[in-house]
């Protein structure tokens, strides 16, 4: 008897089992970002409206004449789904104020990837953010630019190889570490910040559904592992994912109105980050010492988001 | 498939389907608060009343409740319906008022809801507990207490069954007003004022679900409870 098939535990059983993301589409094997998103969607629901960036995500649904969404869909430029987003907000609501639509609540959505959250599309979900539109920003970080060939961006980890970033004898890929957006969001002030990880689907799907709630912009950062770009076998997707997470790189929290909370508990001991980075071929040049250095660096930072745990209140 | 119409919509059911479900598919919001779409319906809250005209005779049903027949016509948007819902809504806020979820329905519906601090999360007997327990944990913990004839006059309220319960915590995370709270402390999880001692990972040693839990599996499904002790992580 197969004891995966029987080992069930019941909550789960209750989701949604309406796609509002449907098959069909043209992700790589053991897509993290896709697997994201489609759970994004049935947290959702089906009264959204997204604007999408362009990235993976939108090449992989969108083929012209085919669509994998089953909500209203918009795909904009690179640079502004925050600002599209925030648009879609506003005229859904002087459509309902006219009366030309129904009087029920539609959730705005912009999603775009790492590039067109860190890099290209940063200053319009800055803008979005602090005008406080009723809207929710969904990064799906893979960690490059990979739909145009794995090219660096500032959401790349500290010494990961890519094809803009490559390993050599004197520098050894990014030479910087990853761009904090969460705590940028943080910044400016809004209800809701947390980050999420399809390896952890109730915890992302509840993180989203607090999100959809809250009246005012939101931002959630999930991680989405990309076996083609990380050079890692596509079917050490979810483990990879749970690795980031254990080993504290990536951890899980959320930031209700400044108030720091881990949605994963963390023993003193966290994993090694040498377990998580030896599964991937864009860490493969590094040595013990460069090792070190990377676990050095996500120790500091994790150190950073502890501290704000235990010493944050809220607002107000 | 049968032929009816919602609000001069004409659309073909599906057989057996409540319309409820049939005014969901066609994005008409109807409140709720005691339906899900993987359990069997209650008729509860009362809030997702309709229209129905069949046999010549419009009457006020719960959607929810209501089979799609053949030349049914439903109205989600009447002056009724908005009466009856509104009636529906302000009893169970005068019943519930500091309970954030029932606030939000009422105020949506058009009751004058007055700002309060406090944050009660009441049992509004909803059955989504009740079911769940009974429909996909199959666990039969949770009940309703004095039913059927010997009813009494005390308040109803939910019966916990100890012994029944494995502590998988899905009444938890189906109750849509908070009332049942879930809670987890150094390997162990409190739910129901019971006390469940989690399971280690043989793997990684990580704390992943209740040993009652884990023992009700191997009951069900007969896999020996050591084939069961390593988490989702670790598979």
């Amino acid at each position: 008897m197969n004891t995966v098939e029987n080992f069930e535990i019941f909550a789960p059983k209750l989701i949604n089992k309406r796609e509002l993301f449907s098959a069909g589409h043209r992700a790589c094997q053991g897509c993290g970002e896709v697997l994201a998103l489609r759970l994004i969607m049935k947290a959702l629901g089906e009264d959204t409206v997204v604007s999408n960036a362009t990235g993976c995500m939108e090449i992989i649904s969108t083929a012209y004449p085919h669509t994998a969404w089953e909500v209203p869909y918009i795909h904009v430029a690179f640079e502004n789904a925050a600002a599209v987003g925030s648009g879609v907000e506003a005229g859904l609501k002087a459509l309902r104020r006219k009366g030309k639509i129904a009087d029920r609540y539609v959730k705005s959505v912009a999603i775009a990837g790492d590039g067109g959250t860190v890099d290209i599309g940063f200053q319009a979900l800055s803008g979005a953010m602090e005008r406080g539109h009723d809207m929710t920003f969904f990064c799906l970080d893979n960690e490059a630019y990979m739909n145009t060939g794995i090219q660096r961006s500032s959401a790349t980890p500290f010494m990961a190889a890519t094809t803009t970033s490559p390993a050599g004898k004197t520098i050894k890929g990014q030479r910087t570490g990853k761009k904090n957006v969460p705590e940028i969001m943080v910044a400016h002030n809004i209800p809701y910040v947390a980050t999420a990880c399809p390896s952890y689907p109730l915890d992302l799907m509840n993180k989203v559904e607090k999100a959809r709630k809250i009246k005012g912009p939101a931002y959630i950062h999930v991680f989405s592992v990309c076996p083609t770009g990380w050079r890692a076998a596509s079917n050490e997707t979810i483990k990879l994912g749970r690795m980031a997470v254990e080993t504290g790189s990536f951890p899980l929290y959320e930031v209700e109105n400044g108030k720091y909370r881990l949605t994963m508990d963390y023993t003193d001991k966290r994993r090694p980050m040498q377990d998580y980075l030896k599964l991937q071929g864009r860490f493969r040049h590094l040595d013990p010492a460069d090792i070190a250095k990377v676990q050095a660096l996500v120790d500091k930072e994790f150190r950073k988001l502890m501290h704000k745990v235990n010493t944050s209140v809220p607002w107000d | 498939m049968v032929n009816i119409s919602i609000n001069g919509q004409k659309i073909r059911a599906k057989e057996g389907a409540n319309v409820l479900q049939e005014a969901k598919d066609l994005r008409i919001d109807i409140p709720t608060l005691c339906y899900h779409n993987d359990l069997t319906t209650f008729g509860a809250c009362r809030l997702c009343t309709v229209e129905v005209k069949t046999d010549g005779a419009w009457k006020l049903a719960a959607s929810c409740q209501t089979e799609v027949a053949e030349g049914m016509e439903v109205l989600t948007d009447s002056d009724k319906v908005k009466e009856s819902r509104k009636l529906a809504a302000a009893l169970l806020y005068y019943k519930y008022p500091g309970t954030q979820a029932i606030r939000d329905v009422a105020e949506k519906l058009g009751v004058e809801v007055v700002p309060t601090e406090t944050d009660s999360r009441d049992c509004i007997l909803c059955g989504l507990c009740t079911r769940t327990c009974h429909e996909i944990v199959r666990a039969d913990a949770l009940k309703f207490q004095d039913r059927g004839l010997g009813r009494s006059l005390e308040e109803p309220k939910i019966e916990f069954i100890s012994p029944a319960c494995i502590g998988c915590g899905s009444c938890a995370y189906v109750c849509s007003t908070g009332f049942v709270r879930m809670e987890a402390v150094d390997g162990k999880r409190m739910i129901w004022d019971k006390v469940f001692k989690m399971a280690v990972c043989n793997n990684c040693g990580r704390y992943f679900a209740p040993v009652e839990q884990l023992e009700f599996i191997s009951r069900t499904t007969g896999v020996p409870v050591s084939n069961l002790m390593t988490c989702v992580s670790c598979r």
